[in-house]
């Protein structure tokens, strides 16, 4: 998700392309063709410029609505007959092929879902059934104390950086009838929208960090550089 | 008609054949130019192929020129026809049939150079329009949806609708956003 404006002008973009499948668009303005995956112009006379992302989270609708009662929420369109994916599409993208080639010593597999970070600089990819197996992660991304948290849906996906005023916490899920997410520290517990509910350290608000859902071999090709997390490591 | 005068007009029958032929060549090399300049992108940055970043460089130059080169081999095209058209022989409907035939490859090549037929298989949405999310009947409660939140104006994008039209966009909270998945 990006601002539509860029150096102070609104730009309208079209699906123009794709590009070892993550696919380019094209602002009306200027022509100029863009990567949807890092926002920056690959062509034309804009090449070279980044749009700025938006902050955005990747939720089930039901815990969405559950945040926020009174939002909105996109309507389809009715002009066109096919108007949106069907229910069952990523399983039917799950099995679509792949064109770029993997290395063979690849961890994952080119379809596996990941949740991809980069802080300061530095980029990694959480396998999502690593998430799920392991819930939540901790771990240091580029000096930076990190938590992701996989929400009761089983399927919404936050990280936030696991520090208050300066000092790490250890997050964990303490288990009970309904499991929360508690510090180490303080034994402050923690909700899914980074704050602190209960505990000394209650209304405290952890940092969100921009997180994308990727697959593999998207991840790989726009951060070749990237670690990938595997259980039981930190 | 003496001799040298109907050497003369040989001659210049001669020359008149020759340029003609001159002129069919040239027909037929816009003809495929034409197809060649709308054909090789769209080849290029098909789904499911990969794309080197030459691939996409040479796509973005042949799309971007497309359009006026095509409209320029169009009339290039119909001129050479109107000029082909005249002149008598047995063969003549047979020409005039290949002429017609030989004027669809520019002006097709013209005509889709002008598409998006990206846009053809992922219609684009012309304005965004809002639900209140307690009426939002057509999203189920387990699907996934894109968040955001500017200004206190919070709206949800369902991945299944953005992830067929690939772009839309919107304002959010005063800010002019494009959601894409």
């Amino acid at each position: 998700m990006w601002e539509a404006t860029v150096n102070g002008r609104k730009l309208n973009f079209h699906l123009a392309g794709i590009n070892n499948q993550n696919f380019i668009m094209q602002d009306e303005e200027t022509g100029s063709w863009w990567q949807q995956v890092t926002g920056e112009a690959i062509q034309g006379p804009l090449k070279g410029s980044r749009l700025k992302a938006v902050f955005h989270d990747e939720l089930t609708f039901s815990m969405w609505k559950h945040e926020r009662p009174a939002g909105q929420v996109l309507r389809p369109d009715d002009s066109a007959p096919w108007k949106e994916f069907s229910e069952d599409w990523e399983t039917k993208t799950a099995r679509m092929p792949v064109v770029t080639r993997a290395a063979p010593d690849d961890p994952l597999q080119p379809r596996d879902l990941v949740i991809g970070l980069k802080v300061n600089g530095a980029a990694k990819a959480y396998p999502l059934a690593a998430l799920q197996a392991q819930n939540p992660i901790v771990d240091t991304l580029g000096g930076v104390p990190i938590v992701i948290v996989l929400g009761d849906d089983r399927a919404s996906v936050r990280a936030f950086e696991r520090q208050v005023d300066g000092r790490a916490l250890e997050l964990f899920m303490k288990a009970g009838v309904a499991p929360q997410l508690v510090d180490a520290e303080t034994g402050s517990a923690w909700d899914f929208t980074g704050r602190s509910q209960a505990g000394p350290l209650a209304g405290r608000q952890l940092q969100k960090i921009p997180l994308l859902k990727d697959y593999w071999f998207d991840w790989k090709l726009y951060n070749p550089q990237t670690a990938v997390y595997r259980l039981g490591t930190r | 008609m003496n001799q040298t005068m109907t050497n003369m007009l040989n001659k210049s029958e001669t020359k008149l054949r020759a340029r003609r032929k001159a002129g069919w060549l040239i027909f037929l090399l816009i003809a495929v130019a034409a197809v060649a300049m709308v054909l090789v992108p769209t080849l290029k940055i098909m789904p499911f192929k990969p794309q080197t970043a030459r691939d996409i460089e040479l796509s973005y130059a042949l799309r971007r020129w497309a359009p006026l080169a095509t409209a320029g081999a169009s009339v290039i095209a119909l001129a050479l026809a109107v000029w082909l058209w005249q002149g008598a022989g047995r063969w003549r409907w047979l020409r005039r049939a290949a002429l017609v035939l030989l004027l669809v490859p520019p002006l097709a090549a013209a005509w889709f150079a002008r598409q998006n037929h990206f846009e053809w298989i992922f219609n684009p949405l012309r304005a965004a329009t809002h639900t209140a999310a307690d009426e939002a009947r057509f999203v189920g409660d387990g699907e996934m949806v894109m968040a955001v939140e500017l200004n206190n104006d919070a709206v949800a994008y369902p991945v299944r609708q953005v992830a067929y039209h690939h772009v839309i966009q919107d304002t959010v909270g005063g800010v002019p956003i494009v959601v894409t998945y």
